[in-house]
């Protein structure tokens, strides 16, 4: 089991170095002068440019700059922005929101998403079942965007000033965990209904494998059959999903965070390739790889809990 | 985006469902292809299929000859009077105006064309590549298995909002061939995975064993013997990413990094009637509507085809 | 927005459904009125730390704005007025006497002192330290030797233009004569810088960027961490000299969207959002004196490639396409109102605008096929826009009026950002017309006229399309170097009428501002350069 860690641990290292390399070509490849496009509409002169190019080692060769970069991160270091200031600074505060974010979006799925799985999937075929399938439907039809500013506008907005209930804050990240109760729901919004489908159709299939009808025929009470048995290996693509789910609510929230004023690591990371802020998207990008990773080998661990049949070695 | 994947490292189903059905079937699976003609028959009798393949079929009818459901070209600027821009519905403008002035009803038609194309050039373009790589990693295992596995972790690590912003910016401006390609790009570590896994599946398969003692080629194997029997989940995925392409690229025009205009797409449409939407809604509801009854009829043809190659749940 | 009865009847079952109408007594501290609840107002991330000189952007602008008090300002009636200032004089518009009003002090306590101006525009102007606003210093004797050019190193770290008389005077000589140089002095670049700005080095020490000691009205409540701090505090400096707020502490809060903003403040938890987005403007009419609409001194333009492309040489061509665009319509349907018909390159903010001057930008189709056949205009034009910040709708629009007006094809070309549309104009890759949008530093009409159409201006400044005309030159050299404001004035308007002429641009819209501002503040008020006036804001109890 600790060789097994220590060995998916070390393959993180090529993976890392691929992601790194990857974004930073590409970053490098895109086109636009970070210095020059400080400016905005107007124009800086060209040796104000090019003090600031040397500065920051914008004019030497791609592998040169890469290596730079490299290094400094083996050192723990992330670099520094062109507008000036550490970019571990930058990331450390949104790198919290989004996992507050994420996480929040993380366990609604959970809860709803298996919750109606489960329910659906023991009332196959009833009406029930059907109406949790079109809800599921109707989740993923719907754009978050619409999603984001309907509830913002209803329970945030209208809410409080038609009834003075002050429970959802319309945006920003002042009133803890309230705060990503909205935007947590609305991210989730299409992975609920995915895990919902997960689960009801993976619970539905293990309900009639042979395990489970023996462990029927044994007599065990239908609660312990479900819960202990069935539930148990029907969890393992849902934990696979969830895995691999986290990274994708980290980075790619955009839209939300947009909606609802959170600082964090989507939007920054939009608005860093808008900039060409090199050192800030390879940076975010190297801690989403590592959550990436991370997330999986702890999914890969989990199995073995889930089913005692797998080993590591 | 990618949001969308179905369970990562789910196990494949497909070849075990063969063999329940198999037995209980007798005489009219010992036809070759079976399975498919199962499928076939089976599907034809759902009315989830009959609803969906309906609309599909309006939807690619429209994208095909657009001019049959209007006379008016959306593509000639003279069409469009900014003096009439925002206007509700009216006999000369059935879902009204947009911000330009011009006719939603003719536009949502026209956008069709744009919306569709990326759809499935990306799902073509992801089953090919995710497909063949994951057939020869699945079957050839090893170091090419291990290093095309590293690989699809990174692009799985990457968000894809930055990936399709990094692609898009270096080719400047969004076309339906560049929109699709990063879409490509970006999704087709999901259908390598699903195809990897169910290759390995089949090919310990007893038929694969005997094949492969009777000295058959690799090539054989592989595309004779394996893809057949291992292709039913990229089947049912790529069916239902189809929709969710569609809908990523009104995602990537909402960012401002989709098809460019004058082409129109309905994720176009959308983001551009956004903003005024308090004003005029028909420009973003018309579009909206028909994105997301596309989208859904996808969803569902997946479905059902899941469940008519995968008869042990019926 | 509107919400229907319906739409609150489903919130509140919503809600109801999940369980949670229980818990929701629990009104959030910022939601109430009180004497020393700060006054809330949203601006964007500053694009970098808080060094006066390097923030040429509106968001840095408005926070140093509240924490540093400049030498003049600009009042209701458009004029120049001193304020840290007790006197600038000049006989020959060269060399400039600046007097300081006693009494202001540092919020560390020091007396503000004439050395501080100098140690700040010396700092600004030199190349090394790489400030963004450091052009603006260009007009002072000795900038070239701080600025000896790419790849060499200043052999001075003082401007010979600059001296000190005493404790609160000191001395500018610039190398031109330049009448309006007393108007520039309001803007951020400015500003002056204590002792303790400075480290051991010379240079400004990060730790006073991320909390600059000001002498303004507002200090800084704690230093600011970019990319996590969503809220910037301040409170009122009781020992300012001059009026001060009525309030005791200002709140500016960070959003990316202004839609989400405006949501905030309709549910109370904003007081002042300073650009509605489009979609908020006709709910916000419905403010009352809560919603501001105002004149804004920006300038909308289309602008010709007149180096890169020879296809547009004949200014007869420029005028008919001019003539081809319905500006009216085109303010009116795309913005809603929010911008207004151009007709002139001097904005109606400023004195100096003439309404009408612009003949050419009076929509005419007819007239202007007749010019551009006539001209023989090319049958395919490119027209070239970034398309973020909201400039794609009207772009379209223009490109719409150019096809069906001139009967000619036009492609628009989207572009990422207005720089790479200046890169692929200097090399070549482009030859097409281009958007462009101009917002003045200070406030007089010279702004609109040497930055973006004096032949200094290609290379260093915004004249991107390449316009050089030495007669437009020398007007304006004559405006600078006049004794009163009101010969300036004449001869910058003689400067303006050649554009008119020639048509190096052609200008589209002048903006508009619409702001907007809660019930819980009033009498909020926005001056010329687009800052809140902070003396007349007040809490409503």
């Amino acid at each position: 089991m600790g060789r097994y860690v220590i060995r998916r641990l070390l393959q993180v290292i090529p993976v890392l170095l691929g992601a790194t390399f990857l974004i930073f070509s590409v970053v490098f490849a895109l086109p636009g002068d970070p210095i020059a496009s400080m400016a905005g509409d107007k124009r800086m002169p060209p040796h104000i440019v090019a003090e600031l190019t040397e500065r920051y080692h914008l004019d030497d060769p791609f592998l040169v700059q890469y290596w730079h970069y490299l290094s400094g991160l083996l050192q723990g270091d992330f670099g520094e922005t062109f507008a000036g200031g550490g970019v571990s600074e930058i990331i450390a505060g949104k790198f919290q929101v989004s996992l507050n974010l994420a996480l929040t979006a993380l366990v609604m799925e959970t809860v709803v998403g298996v919750g109606l799985g489960f329910y659906a999937a023991l009332r196959r075929g009833r009406a029930q079942d059907t109406l949790v399938l079109a809800a599921t439907l109707l989740l993923i039809s719907v754009p978050t965007l619409v999603t984001g500013f309907v509830l913002q506008l209803l329970l945030g907005v209208e809410l409080k000033r038609s009834t003075g209930i002050d429970f959802f804050p319309i945006s920003g990240a002042f009133d803890g965990w309230r705060s990503y109760l909205l935007p947590g729901f609305v991210l989730a919004g299409t992975s609920i209904a995915y895990l919902t489908r997960l689960t009801r159709t993976t619970l539905a299939e293990t309900l009639r494998a042979d395990y489970v009808r023996t462990a029927v025929a044994k007599g065990l009470p239908r609660r312990r059959i479900v819960g202990r048995h069935a539930l148990r290996n029907a969890l393992i693509p849902v934990v696979t999903y969830l895995g691999a789910d986290l990274g994708t609510l980290m980075g790619s929230a955009v839209i939300t965070e947009t909606i609802f004023n959170l600082p964090g690591l989507g939007q920054e990371l939009f608005r860093s390739i808008y900039e060409r802020q090199q050192p800030v998207v390879v940076g975010i990008v190297t801690l989403l790889v590592l959550v990436y990773v991370l997330a999986n080998l702890v999914v890969d661990l989990l199995y073995a809990v889930l089913d005692p049949r797998i080993r590591y070695e | 985006m990618s949001s969308a994947a179905p369970p990562k490292g789910a196990p494949p189903k497909t070849r075990r469902a063969r063999h329940a059905k198999a037995s209980g079937r007798g005489a009219r699976t010992a036809r070759p292809a079976g399975l498919w003609r199962d499928a076939w028959h089976d599907l034809r009798r759902r009315p989830l299929f009959t609803v969906s393949a309906v609309l599909i079929a309006v939807v690619l009818v429209m994208a095909a000859v657009p001019s049959l459901f209007t006379s008016v070209d959306p593509y000639d600027a003279a069409g469009c009077v900014l003096g009439d821009a925002r206007q509700g519905p009216s006999a000369a403008h059935w879902f009204g105006t947009d911000n330009q002035g011009c006719d939603t009803y003719a536009r949502t038609v026209y956008g069709a064309r744009n919306s569709v194309l990326v759809g499935l050039g990306t799902t073509v373009l992801t089953a090919l590549a995710g497909g063949l790589l994951g057939l020869v990693a699945g079957f050839r295992g090893g170091w090419l298995d291990a290093v095309l596995s590293r690989v699809t972790e990174v692009f799985f690590a990457i968000p894809s909002v930055l990936g399709a912003l990094l692609i898009l910016s270096i080719f400047r401006t969004g076309t339906v061939w560049t929109v699709t390609l990063a879409l490509a790009v970006l999704a087709w570590p999901m259908t390598f995975r699903i195809m990897r896994a169910s290759v390995i599946t089949a090919r310990g398969q007893d038929y694969v064993v005997a094949a492969r003692g009777l000295g058959a080629s690799a090539g054989r194997l592989m595309f004779r013997h394996i893809l057949p029997n291992a292709i039913a989940p990229l089947i049912v995925v790529s069916t239902i990413n189809l929709g969710v392409f569609i809908a990523a690229e009104a995602g990537l025009s909402f960012l401002g990094l989709g098809v460019q205009s004058p082409d129109i797409t309905w994720g176009l449409m959308i983001a551009d009637a956004r903003a005024r939407f308090h004003e005029a809604a028909g420009p973003l509801l018309f579009p909206a509507a028909l994105l997301s009854v596309t989208v859904l009829a996808f969803i569902m043809l997946g479905d059902a085809v899941r469940d008519a190659l995968d008869p042990k749940l019926r | 927005m509107r919400v229907t009865k319906g739409a609150k009847i489903i919130a509140g079952t919503v809600l109801l459904a999940l369980g949670l109408a229980a818990c929701g007594s629990g009104t959030s501290a910022d939601g109430v009125a009180g004497a020393d609840q700060p006054v809330r107002m949203k601006i964007g991330e500053p694009q970098k730390l808080f060094y006066p000189a390097d923030s040429t952007e509106a968001e840095g602008a408005e926070v140093m704005g509240a924490i540093f008090a400049p030498l003049v300002k600009y009042d209701e009636n458009k004029q120049v007025i001193d304020f840290v200032a007790d006197s600038i004089s000049s006989t020959d518009n060269k060399v400039w006497t600046i007097k300081i009003e006693p009494g202001f002090t540092w919020h560390n306590g020091e007396k503000l002192i004439a050395q501080n101006y100098v140690d700040a525009w010396n700092y600004a102007a030199n190349q090394e330290n790489a400030q963004g606003g450091n052009y603006f210093f260009a007009r002072i004797l000795g900038y070239d030797d701080l600025n000896p050019g790419e790849g060499k190193t200043p052999v001075t770290t003082e401007m010979k233009g600059l001296r000190v008389i005493d404790n609160e005077t000191f001395r500018v000589t610039l190398s031109q004569p330049f009448s309006q140089f007393r108007t520039m002095l309001g803007y951020t670049v400015f500003y002056p810088l204590p002792k303790a700005a400075f480290g051991d080095d010379g240079k400004i020490t990060e730790a006073y960027a991320r909390q600059p000691i000001g002498q303004g009205y507002f200090k800084m409540d704690k230093p600011y961490n970019k990319g996590t701090d969503q809220t910037i505090e301040l409170t009122r400096y009781e020992y300012f000299p001059e009026v001060k707020p009525k309030f005791k502490k200002l709140r500016f809060m960070i959003y990316t969207s202004a839609e989400t903003a405006w949501n905030d403040l309709q549910g109370g938890t904003l007081d002042i959002l300073e650009q509605l987005p489009p979609s908020a403007i006709s709910t916000a009419k419905e403010l009352g004196d809560r919603y501001i609409d105002q004149a804004d001194a920006g300038v909308g333009y289309v602008g010709f490639p007149l180096m890169a492309n020879k296809a547009y040489e004949n200014p007869q061509i420029r005028q008919a396409i001019s003539m081809a665009i319905d500006r009216k319509t085109i303010t009116q349907t795309v913005f809603s109102g929010t911008r207004a018909p151009a007709d002139d390159f001097i904005n109606p903010l400023l004195d100096g605008y003439r309404p009408g001057a612009c003949t050419a930008c009076a929509y005419d189709p007819a007239q202007a096929k007749r010019l551009y056949d006539e001209a023989g205009g090319p049958k395919q034009l490119e027209l070239a826009s970034n398309m973020d910040g909201g400039h794609k709708e009207w772009i379209e629009a223009v490109a719409n009026n150019l096809r069906s007006n001139l009967g000619i094809e036009v492609t628009v070309r989207p572009f990422e950002k207005l720089q790479q549309i200046l890169d692929e104009l200097d090399t070549k890759k482009y030859g097409g017309m281009y958007r462009m949008g101009w917002s003045i530093d200070y406030p007089s009409a010279e702004n609109y006229l040497t930055p973006m159409f004096a032949t200094g201006s290609i290379k260093t400044g915004s004249n991107f399309s390449g316009y050089s005309n030495t007669q437009f030159d020398e007007l304006v050299a004559k405006g600078d170097t006049a004794t009163s404001q009101e010969e300036s004035l004449k001869y910058y308007q003689k400067a303006d009428d050649l554009l008119l002429r020639d048509l190096p641009m052609i200008p589209i819209f002048f903006y508009r501002l619409n702001a907007a501002f809660s019930e819980h503040v009033r009498g909020v008020k926005i001056n010329l350069i687009n800052q809140v006036e902070w003396t007349t804001v007040e809490r409503a109890a």
